[in-house]
């Protein structure tokens, strides 16, 4: 059940470490003048979050030490588990100014949408792994998965959480690629789905608001093009250096969301150009040495675990960063290992857990 | 086949690698794009959005007498200020504040509750009630020093000086005008805010100082400005008056001396007095000038050729003008005139002649010429151009007519005290004005006013003047005579319009006028509205004129001359109050005190006016004449109202 011998990716280890450290001194930093204001204590997010992180390194020492093959069994289970989870938080869920993405279990609140990733990924992982060639298949090889990719992706939208939504979506993507599928079938399909994503965006009015601010922020600088601009004002201020540890000014009520979407805007604000490159590059390094797992893992299944987790990491990163450069129209989308949350941080070292597990037991 | 597939998916990795390299390259270019290249940029916009600033105003230009003493200045004193966003309890704040500042609560919560960046609360506070301030520490509350306006010689001429707001900026007369060379450019303190307002522990805080404002002297003296004030005053409560005027020109330049006006106010508790005393009336209100203004009208005539210094007028003591009877004040007439002797007589008749002859077109003409009719141009906001009808078939003759004694027209003291410079400067028009220097930037300016110009021949304005001498030497200005002095001058009164018609009872009375008549060093104006008892410009108006020109020509250097008509003192008599009697008890009582009734006007049987007044100190021997019914004085109470109000 557990895997005895075998070097973990050290590499990776380290790059993780360092992100979540620096993700820890980020959230202290953004979050204390909120903590004053919200619960009378500088250091109330940075505790929760510190809960979290070793809560998480507990789990990713686990899964590390965990055989990966045994997560196999619980594919099903787990898609069935995220199904009921995304079904219960439209019904239970907090509403938090305008949408549904939390379950308050009392001490955290869970978040379905990012449970449902990682089963989503070991889901395909195992689907594709058991069909081999015949994922090349149209009807019964492709069309399965989409179609449950596509009800994962309607639940969280009806949330809404676009953002995660999104960033499933393109994991499921990246891993049915890589996992063979017939290009042509998914180019194919893939044209199909730009309009319904046109009037996803269109029918929904806050969303093509944003997406308008994404082309032009300045026109509406204080309601849809506030984000954006903000985040701006935070990041292109830091210059080369930053403006010190803790001197972020942008976190005094301009920018919102600045421990959580927009933190890497503080930490550009506060570290400058190198802070951001740092965070950029560790990034890169996760989905180098990630991928590079993949390529030796022992089974098709393993690999495709590895390029799931990875592209799960490093998609949601890009998309994190490209919001808040203010490259892509704005979603809510957390920054992994660095932006404030329990269930993100948790699922995330979870998932690079399983990515180490697979690195030990490598081909060569 | 498991083979190939092994080698698909190694080639997709590869490709999925490319692509995390590619978007890496793009979002590092991003950042390099946006902190390095546009850090700048971006810098100075966060900075503006965030930074707070309270204006801190520049310090006003003084502004000075002609000698040099300051008039209106500017000190430093404390202001209390407000951050509204910074404020924590709005109504205990606004509770302490109104207490300790006396003002409303009501005004102190409205400014503290306002959604803006800073706010005055109450400015020239003394120190003690600051340090009070200081002592409470309320959050969003501060005090700074801000200069402030100060009167060292107090309202000195207020409605020319004008009043300065609460927030340094001039609202009336010269501060108005000049507040862009007055003003200079406010200071401020800036500090960091959030984006709810409030300040940031360890934000950016900078004093960057403003301009202070440039100084300006006016043409005004301070100490004929005294005279005038107090002769005003004087004028006005001795005759009951609503409202008078003095203003006081060097005709020779157009600079004003003095302008006084009452009822006055104080400028530094403007809000206690009514908003009207703060007119500047000489320039922003008109009114009918009446037979001051046949000095006008005898230039134009002479001018016109219509009539000559040998023309002669026999007045019958009425005058027909197509249906209209214009009847002189002196009932049954002054009989036959020379020229000069009908602007003694101030005889109506005569000048509704001349005002016929001139013709509607002609008069029209020079009245534009003389600037009647529009605005003369001085450097004060709010000037009236006065109403002068233009000539068409619709206006009918007796306009013309009524114009040639100065009614059916309206003009501001302004235009009719500079047309009477003119006549006193060869015919060269000055346009009058306040300001004499502007100190900017280390040059001396000028004020921004038309040049002066020639409107009539010299020769006209000569026999004008020599004429309006005539007036005081020998007619009915005869009490503007100052010992020493020889005045020239023009006495009126005009009825006002009231209801639609010419009032019976409500008159204005003024005197126009200048001196030493040969060389005139000052022109001036005096006019009382709606004064109690006296009907005639030259009993009430004339002799004010005389105390200016008493105290104004000595202070201006110019010495007296034996002038001859020296009033001894010890040979003067007071008019006795015969009202009610009969007119012969009435005569008796007046020969009795050595003064000869000139004339007896009316049919009645009891005495309801006379002229001089009662109580008036005249010479002895002074001619008196005695109405036995008011309404003949209104001389043109039948016309019909030019302007149909």
């Amino acid at each position: 059940m557990f895997t005895k011998k075998g070097k973990p990716d050290l590499i990776i280890f380290t790059a993780v470490v360092m992100l979540l450290s620096i993700g820890l001194v980020m959230v202290l930093s953004a979050s204390s003048s909120l903590g004053i204001s919200g619960f009378r204590d500088p250091y109330h997010y940075f505790k929760r979050q510190s809960v979290f992180a070793v809560i998480g390194v507990a789990a990713l020492f686990f899964f590390m030490k965990l055989d990966y093959k045994i997560l196999k069994r619980f594919a099903l289970p787990g898609l069935l588990l995220s199904f009921a989870l995304l079904v219960l938080v439209l019904l239970i869920g907090d509403n938090i100014s305008g949408s549904k993405r939390w379950i308050n279990l009392g001490f955290f609140n869970l978040q379905p949408s990012e449970v449902a990733k990682l089963f989503m990924v070991n889901f395909l992982a195992v689907y594709i792994s058991n069909k081999r060639e015949r994922i090349r298949l149209f009807l019964t090889g492709l069309i399965p998965a989409l179609c449950i990719l596509a009800a994962k992706f309607g639940l969280i939208m009806l949330e809404p959480d676009f953002g995660t939504a999104m960033a499933l979506s393109a994991t499921s993507l990246i891993v049915l690629f890589a996992g063979g599928a017939h290009f042509g079938q998914m180019l194919g399909l893939g044209s199909l789905a730009i309009p319904a994503l046109w009037y996803l965006i269109m029918n929904e009015e806050y969303r093509m608001r944003r997406f308008f601010a994404y082309i032009n922020p300045w026109k509406d600088p204080t309601d849809t093009g506030w984000n954006i601009i903000q985040s701006l004002l935070a990041i292109g201020p830091g210059g080369l250096f930053g403006l010190g540890l803790g001197n972020s000014r942008q976190k005094f009520s301009y920018l919102p969301e600045h421990h959580t979407d927009f933190i890497f805007a503080i930490l550009c604000e506060e570290l400058g150009f190198i802070g951001g490159m740092v965070v950029l590059l560790l990034f890169f390094v996760i989905a180098w040495r990630g991928l590079r797992i993949a390529m030796n893992a022992p089974d098709l299944y393993g690999s495709l675990l590895a390029i799931g987790i990875t592209s799960m990491i490093s998609f949601q990163a890009l998309l994190n960063i490209g919001v808040v450069t203010g490259m892509l129209p704005v979603t809510g989308i957390t920054l992994p290992f660095i932006s404030y949350g329990g269930s993100s941080l948790l699922m995330s070292l979870a998932s690079v857990g399983i990515l180490l597990n697979i690195s030990r037991q490598s081909k060569n | 086949m498991a083979h190939l597939s092994r080698l698909t998916i190694q080639k997709r990795i590869l490709i999925l690698l490319f692509f995390a390299i590619f978007g890496s390259i793009i979002l590092g270019a991003r950042l390099i794009y946006l902190q390095i290249y546009q850090n700048n940029f971006y810098r100075a916009k966060a900075i503006n959005q965030r930074s707070l600033a309270i204006p801190v105003d520049a310090k006003r230009g003084t502004i000075y007498d002609r000698n040099g003493i300051p008039l209106a200045v500017s000190v430093s004193a404390n202001a209390v200020y407000a951050i509204p966003a910074q404020v924590k309890d709005k109504e205990e704040t606004a509770r302490l504040l109104a207490e300790i500042l006396e003002i409303e609560y009501d005004f102190v919560l409205s400014r503290v509750s306002k959604r803006s960046a800073a706010e005055w609360i109450k400015k020239r506070v003394p120190s003690e009630v600051a340090r009070k301030i200081i002592a409470l520490d309320l959050p969003g509350i501060g005090v700074v020093e801000n200069p402030e306006r100060f009167y060292p010689y107090g309202s000195v001429a207020p409605q020319v000086l004008g009043i300065v707001g609460i927030d340094n900026q001039g609202l009336e007369g010269i501060e108005l005008y000049y507040d862009d060379i007055l003003r200079g450019t406010p200071g401020k303190t800036v500090f960091e805010r959030d984006a709810a307002g409030r300040e940031i522990p360890g934000g950016i805080q900078e004093y960057i100082p403003g301009e202070d404002g440039s100084d300006i002297v006016l043409t005004i003296d301070y100490y004929i400005q005294q005279i005038a004030q107090r002769e005003v005053e004087r004028a006005a409560r001795e005759t009951g008056s609503r409202l008078a005027v003095i203003i006081i020109m060097d005709p020779s330049t157009g600079e004003i001396l003095a302008n006084a006006i009452y009822p006055s106010f104080d400028l530094l508790n403007y809000q206690d007095y009514p908003l009207e005393n703060r007119r500047n009336i000489s320039v922003t209100d008109t009114y009918e000038p009446g037979s001051t203004f046949k000095a006008v009208t005898a230039a134009v005539a002479l001018d016109t050729g219509v009539a000559t210094l040998n023309t002669y007028f026999s007045d019958p003591g009425f005058i027909n003008v197509s249906g209209w009877t214009i009847r002189c004040w002196l009932r049954g007439g002054h009989g036959s005139q020379s020229f000069v002797e009908t602007l003694e007589n101030s005889c109506n008749p005569f000048y509704a002649k001349l005002g016929m002859d001139i013709g509607g077109e002609r008069f029209y003409e020079y009245l534009t010429r003389y600037n009647f009719g529009s605005k003369t141009g001085i450097d004060f906001p709010g000037e009236a151009s006065g109403v002068v009808r233009h000539p068409s078939t619709g206006v009918p003759l007796v306009t013309w007519a009524n114009i040639g004694f100065g009614q059916g027209l309206t003009v501001t003291p302004i235009q009719l005290l500079a047309a009477f410079g003119a006549i006193a400067n060869e015919g060269i028009y000055s346009v009058p004005h306040y300001v004499k220097e502007i100190h900017l930037d280390g040059t001396v300016q000028g004020p921004n006013i038309p040049e002066p110009r020639p409107i009539m021949d010299p020769e006209i304005a000569k026999m004008t003047k020599d004429a309006l001498r005539s007036v005081i030497a020998n007619g009915s200005g005869k009490r503007a005579e100052s010992p020493g002095y020889f005045v020239a001058g023009k006495t009126g009164t005009a009825q006002l319009v009231e209801n639609g018609r010419y009032s019976h009872s409500k008159t204005v009375t003024s005197f126009a006028g200048f001196a030493p008549a040969d060389d005139p060093k000052m022109a001036g104006i005096l006019i009382l509205w709606e004064p109690q008892g006296a009907f005639f410009g030259g009993i009430i108006a004339a002799p004010v004129f005389s105390r200016l020109v008493d105290q104004v020509m000595p202070y201006l250097g110019v010495k007296r001359v034996e002038t001859g008509s020296r009033i001894d003192q010890a040979n003067t008599v007071v008019i006795p109050d015969v009202l009610g009697l009969s007119p012969e008890e009435a005569s008796k009582r007046l020969e009795q005190v050595g003064l000869k009734v000139h004339m007896i006007v009316g049919e009645g049987s009891r005495i309801e006016g006379l002229v001089p007044e009662a109580g008036v100190r005249v010479p002895r021997g002074t001619n008196v004449i005695i109405y036995t019914d008011v309404d003949y004085i209104n001389t043109i109470s039948d016309l019909p109202n030019p302007f149909g109000m």
